[in-house]
């Protein structure tokens, strides 16, 4: 027998077509765009970075990683498709970028003139628009006035025209930024990587604090290992980005996370709470003074 | 009438009357073909020696009326550059040319079309008719030849049944797809053929090496509303431009094209007018697009006197996309694309805004050497006047003509801005019966 909600959808497909409405199983997944670092694609996100959505790398002010890490994915991306920088804190390097693997034909580098958010997004938005596929911002720690809704124009080109966009963004997060984000990553500073008084890199720990496309909580602890311009036989073929949880596993080390500091306003699962008070990398007192813990 | 010979010799078609090329006769077809298209036509042997001297005569009548002068087997082309002390417009000018060939050929059936190629020019010779004039005004090539079958492009058989296959059946389908589809599916015949749908003469116009950036003849499109005195009220200027916004619009979406500038001058009561041109990062291709850029303008204005006339422009036009052929589209299509939104972003922005980066070749030791920035691929630029914004009256503008001088009120008045820079040519088939 004919409900009133069937009729409903018989008129309506009816009228405007079979496609009109459909299941939610139907809609599939989210699509992702693989990193090829194996932290990112089976770990933390499963699959990569999630197309048609803006992911964000958080941290607090100071050296925290988040900036390297996302130099590093955009030269991953540059070297496979156009990736688009927009630059609004103007610290860009783009010798480092060279030094990570990026290709630099496939980069197109983004600063509006008056360096305010806004200005930058509709940039942004107009290259994703012309078809850029994968965009990445780095923004600086202080935020303008008027730039939410071309924030939001922005993100509805990403969604339409499939594209990855990755932010960069210091705490405190803006309301609209954290908002938009569909997958947020914390970076947090372990320590230095030092070998014979030189320092490697960073060790650095990504935990999931917000996820729409799988489950939050994830915690997994990188090195985000320096490039030496002038040394090249050092760099080629050692990874930029370094998964020291799975080096932790072999070498049977407790997975210890005590000194992540908190970023305001952020509550870390219970899954991912240190198991123990002391860090094999990162003793008490050689914490990077630049990386204090928020209030 | 077919010129050529009999239809049993292996001899090709010199030259076909207007209904034999209505059965699909062409010069250059193997007689015996023709006669299968046509087996009504009457066919004429071609008397060399007369046709040798009939194209002298031509000849030296024609070049006092044009300096450069070119007689083919039905069609002959003249410069009409410049200006002729007798004949003040390029129309009256062809008119002279046409009556010089119908007096020497005693031939009532001549046609001619004066545009800024030859090959638009003999197209329009031919869509004129007999004793008719066909002008097609600079910049509106790639709208008159728009409507046209393929068949009127000079096009190889393979190009055009694959362009069938694909349903593009008429000129504006295949002008709406960019050079980089064209080149990737025909290879040079492709880039003739995106000119040669545009308006040009083909090959000839580009050079090798120039690859996808080939800067394209400038094309505008204004609309001129007069108002009813002079006025300073907001509200009666914004329903102005409202207006002329959606009448432009219009007329864009019916040319299927995007506009890369936008010019909104206010002409003033006893001063001078004031304008801006702006460049938005998304090309307008409709009213509803180009009424909010026409509203930012406005607003920018510093009127000082009554409005009487709002004039509404727009510059470098180009084919729109979101057309079924984006399926073709990847690999080199994307990047003139996110190329040619780079250059309107560097055009409004300056030259900063958006750049790429090169390792150089020597980095010496500092590490800020080791890189140089440059600038990305153009595909499509703003047009001239690179400027953020422009105020004042643009220089390759001009007022809206002798119609628009003497009518009064709200009619919005269409119109042609100033010609880009082109060679008028005037064809005339040269059929004799």
């Amino acid at each position: 027998m004919p409900t009133p909600l069937s009729e409903a959808l018989a008129t309506l497909r009816r009228r405007h077509g079979e496609a009109v409405i459909r299941s939610g199983d139907a809609l599939g997944g989210v699509e992702a765009w693989p990193t090829g670092l194996p932290v990112l694609d089976h770990r933390l996100t499963p699959g990569g970075l999630p197309v048609g959505r803006v992911s964000l790398l958080a941290a607090a002010p100071g050296a925290s990683g988040r900036l390297t890490l996302l130099q590093a994915l955009v030269a991953i991306a540059s070297r496979e498709r156009t990736a688009v920088y927009l630059d609004l804190v103007g610290s860009l390097d783009p010798g480092f970028l060279a030094d990570l693997g990026a290709d630099l034909s496939a980069l197109l580098v983004v600063r509006p003139p008056s360096g305010r958010w806004g200005e930058g997004f509709s940039m942004a938005r107009s290259l994703v628009m012309a078809g850029a596929p994968w965009l990445a911002v780095a923004l600086d720690s202080r935020s303008d006035l008027g730039w939410e809704h071309r924030l939001s124009t922005l993100v509805e080109s990403v969604a339409a025209h499939r594209a990855v966009c990755l932010v960069s963004a210091a705490a405190p997060l803006p309301p609209a930024l954290g908002y938009a984000s569909s997958l947020t990553l914390e970076c947090v500073a372990d320590g230095w990587e030092e070998a014979h008084g030189d320092v490697l890199g960073l060790r650095t720990r990504l935990t999931v604090v917000k996820s729409k496309v799988s489950m939050p909580g994830e915690t997994a602890a990188l090195l985000l290992r320096y490039p030496r311009p002038f040394a090249a036989a050092e760099a080629v073929g050692r990874p930029a980005v370094v998964d020291l949880t799975a080096t932790r596993k072999v070498l049977d080390v407790p997975a210890v996370a005590s000194d992540i500091p908190a970023v305001a306003g952020w509550v870390l699962p219970a899954s991912s709470v240190p198991a123990s008070p002391t860090s094999p990398w990162s003793p008490p007192g050689a914490a990077i003074p630049s990386c204090a813990p928020s209030p | 009438m077919i010129v050529g010979g009999a239809p049993e010799l292996r001899l090709p078609v010199l030259a076909a009357s207007t209904a034999a090329r209505a059965s699909g006769v062409r010069p250059g077809q193997p007689l015996r073909e023709a006669q299968q298209r046509c087996p009504g036509a009457a066919f004429v042997a071609a008397d060399e020696a007369a046709v040798a001297h009939l194209r002298e005569e031509l000849l030296s009548r024609l070049n006092r009326l044009a300096p450069l002068v070119e007689v083919g087997d039905e069609v002959a082309w003249g410069d009409l550059t410049g200006r002729h002390a007798a004949h003040p417009d390029s129309t009256g000018w062809a008119v002279a040319v046409a009556r010089c060939i119908q007096e020497l050929l005693d031939d009532d059936d001549i046609a001619v079309g004066v545009a800024s190629s030859r090959q638009v020019a003999e197209i329009a010779a031919r869509q004129a008719g007999p004793r008719h004039i066909r002008r097609v005004a600079p910049g509106e090539e790639a709208a008159f030849l728009a409507p046209l079958p393929l068949s009127v492009l000079p096009l190889d058989q393979v190009v055009a049944a694959r362009l069938a296959a694909l349903g593009l059946d008429c000129v504006g389908a295949v002008a709406n797809l960019s050079a980089a589809d064209l080149q990737r599916q025909f290879g040079p015949m492709g880039m003739d053929l995106w000119h040669q749908t545009r308006g040009g003469d083909g090959r000839e116009e580009w050079r090798p090496g120039h690859g996808l950036g080939i800067p394209d003849p400038l094309r505008q499109l204004g609309e001129r509303m007069v108002l009813e005195g002079g006025t300073g009220d907001l509200e009666a200027l914004r329903f102005a431009v409202h207006r002329s916004a959606l009448d432009l619009g219009d007329r864009l979406r019916r040319h299927g094209c995007r506009a890369a500038a936008v010019t909104l001058v206010c002409e003033l009561e006893d001063a001078e007018p004031s304008g801006l041109r702006i460049i938005p990062l998304q090309p307008p291709g409709s009213g509803a697009e180009l009424w909010p850029v026409a509203l930012e303008l406005l607003a920018g204005l510093a009127l000082t006197a009554p409005v009487t006339a709002v004039r509404l422009e727009v510059e470098g036009l180009r084919p729109g996309a979101g057309r079924q052929v984006d399926l073709w589209r990847g690999g080199d299509a994307a990047g003139e694309e996110i190329g040619g939104a780079a250059s309107r972003l560097r055009a409004r922005f300056g030259r900063t805004a958006v750049r790429s980066v090169e390792l150089t070749v020597d980095p010496g030791d500092l590490p800020e050497r080791r890189f140089r920035w440059t600038d990305p691929v153009a595909a499509d630029a703003g047009g001239e006047g690179h400027g953020s914004r422009v105020p004042g009256v643009p220089t390759g503008l001009t007022s809206a003509g002798g119609t628009s001088e003497g009518s009064r009120g709200r009619a919005p008045e269409h119109r042609q801005a100033a010609p880009a820079s082109g060679i008028p040519v005037a064809a005339m088939p040269l059929l004799r019966r």
